[in-house]
């Protein structure tokens, strides 16, 4: 599903990614750990096509095929999905209209028929309703004045609403109490499928924190260390690691 | 041939001299005013107030003399579903409506009269003095006149023009008032309202300025305001040279005035939005907003001062002013100035230059809009905080659209 390659990343000619190759296939959840300064966020942006961000080597494919010469909305409309560590506030921009407008470009991309009024009040009402967003909320200008915690939500609610093929979630955690991350947990689970369904979908989970973990069961967990993935292992790696923190990968690095 | 008033004419003033003194029918407030004018000539960008819209070099070669008569221009009819009462005035000659609806009078005077608040004022001075016609507007007493009036000025071939309208409210009087600006004129235009609100009157003043890229306007707007209220947006798209200037003076204690603008400028296009508020009495309450939007090479200006006096305790006055410049070439001048003399009293300015937010633009794309997409989206939600305060459901869905086709020349 999303395939990286040997991919190295310089922001402002400073070399952040130096080689990171891993490979999620449709149906799992990798989860991405490491310490501050990493390289976390700088692979969601680079996979998200943000401008900066350039691709010194290496590829990425997502189903097979590259994303490098495409531009954000066009990974987008191919199903990519970035939940961002730190959503934006936009003034003056009504919630609804701009989901629906974002919903409908990407279906325009896809070569399918816009959402109906009354489709996309139904749906989006009920996915409000799931994430724990209340019909004033949702109703405001984006995301002004909410809290760390609401923001996620409506980071959330995007996501049920856009059914992407594969999401990046950057610490989408931080900010959410328990009930949260249960829902969360729930919301990526409902889209998760099985490996090997066709609609399967993919997710990269970047955290600190082994607790959202509980509630999405990460089938890989990645270290990534001053660039790199350092170690790769199972769910119990996230364990270990919050049991012994990085200070091992960082001297290895 | 006698002696110029004068000092150094350029071309421009020369023909306007030229112009005044073939007059049969001026009095001696026009003179007066003429005179007033002449000591100061047309303001250039040393006078302070009119440093970033120079409007003496921006005429100063023009030979055109007096605009021709042309004949008015049928309606675009951006309003037509208001219903509105049309005066139309072009190259500054009047057309009132023909029927008369109760609860206004109005009519065309051949007396412009003086405003001694606005003698110092060049522009001001050399509109009394060149202006032949004033069209007069009152709402009688208690009169809530709901029909808008739109009063449409329109701008045809070159040379210059001038044009006054006195305006009254009495006392618990309200209206509505849209003027347009139009044409494609490359002359000189300017229009002066002094107008005055009684106690318990509310005006509602909408300008819409789209009068083409050769434009050179000045619309001043003096307002005497008593216990009543004034709301006001204006939205430009600027000219060669435009400038839209509000001096309101607060009269008696408890006026309100709330006044919004907003700016699209594309090209080398000049909007100038200037407003000075007197606060003569207490507990008056004024809230400005700018908010500018410029690409290419085009300058947007806003000036706004708060004078509070003495006796003016009590006044809460606030202004901000946010330009969005889309283009390096692009320019933003915004001069912000309290001037208070009362100790008890909230006033505030604010005022932002920047470009479009990176962040806002990377993750309204990364949601699936085109750049040009999340670009207008941010564009359309910087003006809309300007064009929202418009509370008639009609009259702001015009200003939106037309707002939204300008964006897209950005």
């Amino acid at each position: 599903m999303l395939k990286i390659d040997d991919l190295r990343v310089a922001v402002d000619d400073h070399q952040i990614l130096k080689g990171l190759t891993l490979e999620v296939p449709a149906g799992e959840v990798h989860a991405i750990m490491g310490p501050n300064g990493s390289g976390k966020s700088t692979l969601s942006y680079a996979v998200a096509g943000r401008d900066g961000y350039d691709v010194t080597g290496g590829d990425i494919l997502l189903e097979g095929a590259s994303v490098l010469d495409l531009s954000p909305d066009e990974r987008a409309a191919k199903g990519l999905f970035l939940s961002f560590q730190h959503p934006m506030e936009i003034p003056g921009v009504q919630t609804m209209t701009f989901i629906r407008t974002a919903l409908n470009a990407q279906r325009k991309a896809q070569g399918k028929d816009e959402v109906s009024a009354a489709d996309f009040l139904r749906a989006v009402r009920e996915k409000a309703k799931l994430v724990g967003l209340d019909d004033a909320k949702i109703k405001r200008a984006f995301n002004v004045g909410f809290s760390g915690g609401e923001k996620k939500r409506m980071e959330m609610l995007q996501m049920a609403m856009f059914e992407p093929r594969f999401c990046i979630m950057d610490e989408t955690d931080s900010g959410l109490d328990i009930d949260a991350l249960k829902m969360v947990g729930e919301v990526v689970n409902a889209l998760r499928g099985r490996s090997g369904d066709e609609d399967a979908r993919g997710f990269l989970v970047i955290t600190h924190y082994q607790r959202l973990l509980e509630y999405i069961k990460p089938d890989r967990v990645h270290v990534l260390a001053d660039g790199r993935i350092v170690k790769s292992g199972g769910p119990d790696l996230a364990r270990e690691l919050e049991k012994s923190g990085y200070e091992q990968f960082i001297e290895a690095a | 041939m006698s002696q110029s008033l004068l000092i150094n004419p350029s071309a421009f003033e020369a023909g306007l001299e030229a112009a005044f003194l073939a007059r049969s029918a001026t009095n001696e407030r026009q003179a007066a005013a003429f005179e007033r004018f002449a000591r100061q000539g047309l303001p250039n960008r040393r006078v302070e107030g009119w440093k970033w819209s120079d409007f003496n070099a921006a005429l100063r070669a023009e030979t055109a003399g007096a605009a021709e008569p042309a004949a008015p221009a049928a309606s675009d009819g951006s309003f037509a579903a208001l219903d509105a009462l049309e005066i139309s005035i072009v190259n500054g000659r009047i057309e009132t409506p023909s029927e008369l609806p109760a609860g206004v009078r109005f009519g065309i005077l051949d007396a412009v009269a003086t405003i001694p608040e606005l003698e110092t004022h060049p522009i001001a001075s050399l509109n009394v003095a060149m202006t032949r016609k004033a069209f007069a507007l009152e709402v009688e007493e208690g009169v809530a006149f709901e029909r808008p009036i739109l009063i449409r000025h329109r701008q045809a071939g070159s040379g210059f023009s001038f044009a006054q309208t006195m305006l009254r409210l009495c006392e618990n009087a309200s209206a509505t008032i849209i003027e347009t600006f139009e044409g494609d004129g490359a002359g000189f235009y300017s229009h002066l309202v002094h107008g005055d609100l009684r106690d318990g009157a509310r005006l509602k003043r909408y300008v819409l300025d789209d009068a083409g890229a050769r434009a050179r306007t000045h619309s001043l707007f003096a307002l005497k305001v008593d216990r009543a209220r004034l709301d006001q947006t204006s939205l430009s798209f600027g000219g060669a040279l435009t400038r839209h200037e509000s001096v309101i003076h607060f009269l008696s204690e408890g006026g309100s005035v709330n006044t919004t603008s907003a700016s699209l400028l594309s090209g080398a296009r000049h909007a100038d939005f200037t407003s000075h508020v007197l606060h003569r009495a207490p507990a008056c309450v004024a809230r400005v907003l700018h908010k500018g939007v410029a690409s290419g090479k085009a300058r947007n200006v806003f000036q706004g001062k708060f004078e509070v006096d003495r006796a003016a305790q009590k006044t809460d006055a606030q202004m901000t002013a946010n330009a969005l410049l889309l283009s390096d070439g692009a320019e933003a001048n915004h001069k912000p100035e309290l001037e208070i003399y009362a100790d008890d009293v909230e006033c505030a300015h604010g005022s932002t230059a920047g470009a479009l937010d990176e962040d806002a633009l990377f993750y309204l794309r990364q949601r699936g809009l085109s750049e040009a997409e999340a670009r207008g989206l941010l564009i359309e939600a910087f003006v809309g905080e300007a064009i929202d305060a418009i509370d008639n459901d009609s009259i702001r869905e015009v200003f939106a659209i037309r707002a939204k086709t300008a964006m897209e020349t950005l």
